[in-house]
């Protein structure tokens, strides 16, 4: 059994040690770091999981520690202490959840429905200093850490009420779904775009990702005739949930707080749904799940089978879940930030690759 | 309910090349492997690639009478608009103005399948709209009650859809919105806003038929300047001296040599004479004076255009009302409103040196 002290006994150059940051004195903080707002309670925030691997460029000390082994790895970390990281792919999401926070907290400030950030990594105790090094440098908000020296941390996700994790390694992504969390791989994109700062965008499939893969086996099965007369005949029964239905709920909630200060036009988060589907023909069932769920979707687009990497390049998101490799691949190619949830039937066709 | 043309002469395989961004664009799934799991498709129609198909995006206030919707959003705000449309969901649209326009590609969509069933050189229709998903199942309901072929939808939920009219290899983007219209231009997309009739015309259901005004709309505006800043014998003389110089090309010249690919296909296959495809000049260019230009230029185009009346500055009702175009494209709001007014489904092009003028009115 690890236990690992609570994060506020790490020195942190920005501000005094202090248990007025625990979760007994919620709304409860000095005026003296007032621009400091204490973390949520992780049941009332929307949790995000993060691993250094994504949040971070970490390839190097990746080949250090396979070439070398766990003790060269860490002198090499100790080392290099001082050298901040540079940014992974899911640095650009994780600075947007920072800025919808910002927002969150001028409209609600005694409020704790805020996205909390954990770091979560394999990493032991020592790359701790680096990493939070890392994190001041690039003026990160992110107090919860959760560095497991090695164990699965797949255990500690439950406990951080994790609505979401982010890892680069497709093993522990696959463990994870295992034990119901919404997780995905996220892959470097091929060439570097802009995304927004003040906007958070999240791109998501159908199949697979919001819904269960039922239709997707209708499609694999028996072939795309079969699957529209399925769709068509059950039109008005819902799709069952798929792994990230979970947290475009969670943003959903979120954005209903901007719509209660009338700031639907200027809302800084916003979703898309991107899906091969056919509108005409397959679009119904999908648009009365996500209705019946009371979950809104800022942007759909029914490509039906149109490659989807052109759109996203439009779109921009800060992250696209998709449950297809053959997808992921393709948006990364063109600049997107693509993440891949290893869900349903289209995996095992890939495992047998 | 969606009607699936059976077309028997449609083979089983669907082998897609890879295209130039290293995807492969097939109905659901892309990989080749997929192909052995399924039995056969048989009668489905498969949506083209959109670099290979003439993409045509239509906005829904063009596609179907949207009035009232409007009104409501107008008057009351988007959530009583979102709330109105979920009540009506289950009442389609009526048809629009574009919506002839659209059963006339999808006829001449049946007639190249016959004659080429492996072909993705169709026409694609995309649905374009600022509205929110919440208006997608009436749109839905809407299409499938009026048996169009539209799977492909683009809802932005309020965001501008200029940035994936590329995207989508747009030909042609047709709206209600003289400033989206402008905004799309400027990006270069071929585009339009057309207006609704004001008496009801009968238009053919066989026969996709194309109108267009030469200068701003075929050709770039050049001589409309000479002739706007000079008068007309300048325009004459400047255009009888520059008799074997190409005009440069207008926003349309794009979807003109669109029609015209699509076209040759029935020729190829010997049915120029009933061919389902017909484009006519409509231009008020008088034609000893000032016509040679403009026809040398279509000839080094490569441009066909199956009718062409120079008027000379003879009205265009009366000769467009004789077509009856599915659509009529003209620069000139002049042009377009009495086109409108006797029955023409006309649509505005809001290009050139003729903009200038009526913004200032």
């Amino acid at each position: 059994f690890h236990f690992f002290p609570p994060v506020e006994q790490f020195w942190h150059p920005k501000r005094p040690i202090s248990h007025e940051q625990s979760s007994t004195t919620r709304g409860h903080f000095s005026a003296s770091w007032a621009h400091e707002a204490p973390s949520p309670k992780p049941e009332n925030a929307v949790t995000i999981a993060v691993s250094t691997r994504v949040l971070f460029r970490t390839e190097r000390e990746q080949k250090v520690f396979e070439r070398h082994g766990v003790e060269e790895y860490l002198r090499y970390q100790i080392q290099h202490e001082n050298e901040p990281f540079a940014p992974g792919p899911a640095f650009p999401f994780v600075k947007a959840l920072e800025a919808v926070n910002s927002r969150l907290r001028q409209l609600y400030p005694q409020s704790e429905e805020l996205f909390d950030i954990v770091l979560v990594t394999y990493n032991h105790a020592h790359v701790g200093i680096r990493l939070i090094n890392t994190i001041n440098h690039h003026n990160l908000f992110i107090e919860r850490f959760c560095m497991t020296g090695g164990s699965s941390p797949i255990g500690y996700l439950a406990a951080w009420h994790t609505d979401l994790y982010l890892s680069a390694d497709a093993q522990k992504v696959r463990e994870a779904l295992a034990e119901g969390i919404a997780v995905a791989t996220v892959f470097m994109p091929e060439k570097q775009t802009e995304v927004s700062e003040s906007q958070l965008r999240v791109a998501f499939d159908g199949d697979a990702v919001l819904f269960s893969d039922e239709s997707e086996r209708i499609f694999k099965a028996h072939g795309l005739d079969k699957f529209f007369e399925h769709e068509r005949q059950n039109e008005d029964t819902l799709l069952d949930h798929g792994p990230l239905k979970g947290f475009l709920e969670a943003l959903g909630k979120l954005q209903k707080k901007f719509y209660a200060k009338g700031q639907r036009l200027d809302c800084p988060i916003r979703t898309y749904l991107v899906t091969a589907r056919s509108a005409a023909s397959s679009g119904l069932r999908a648009l009365k799940t996500l209705r019946a769920w009371g979950l809104e979707i800022d942007e759909a687009l029914f490509l039906a089978g149109a490659p989807k990497g052109p759109m996203l390049e439009k779109i921009r998101p800060h992250i696209y879940f998709d449950d297809q490799m053959f997808h992921v691949e393709g948006a990364a190619e063109m600049g997107t930030i693509a993440a891949h949830v290893p869900y349903g039937v289209a995996q095992k066709r890939q495992a047998g690759k």
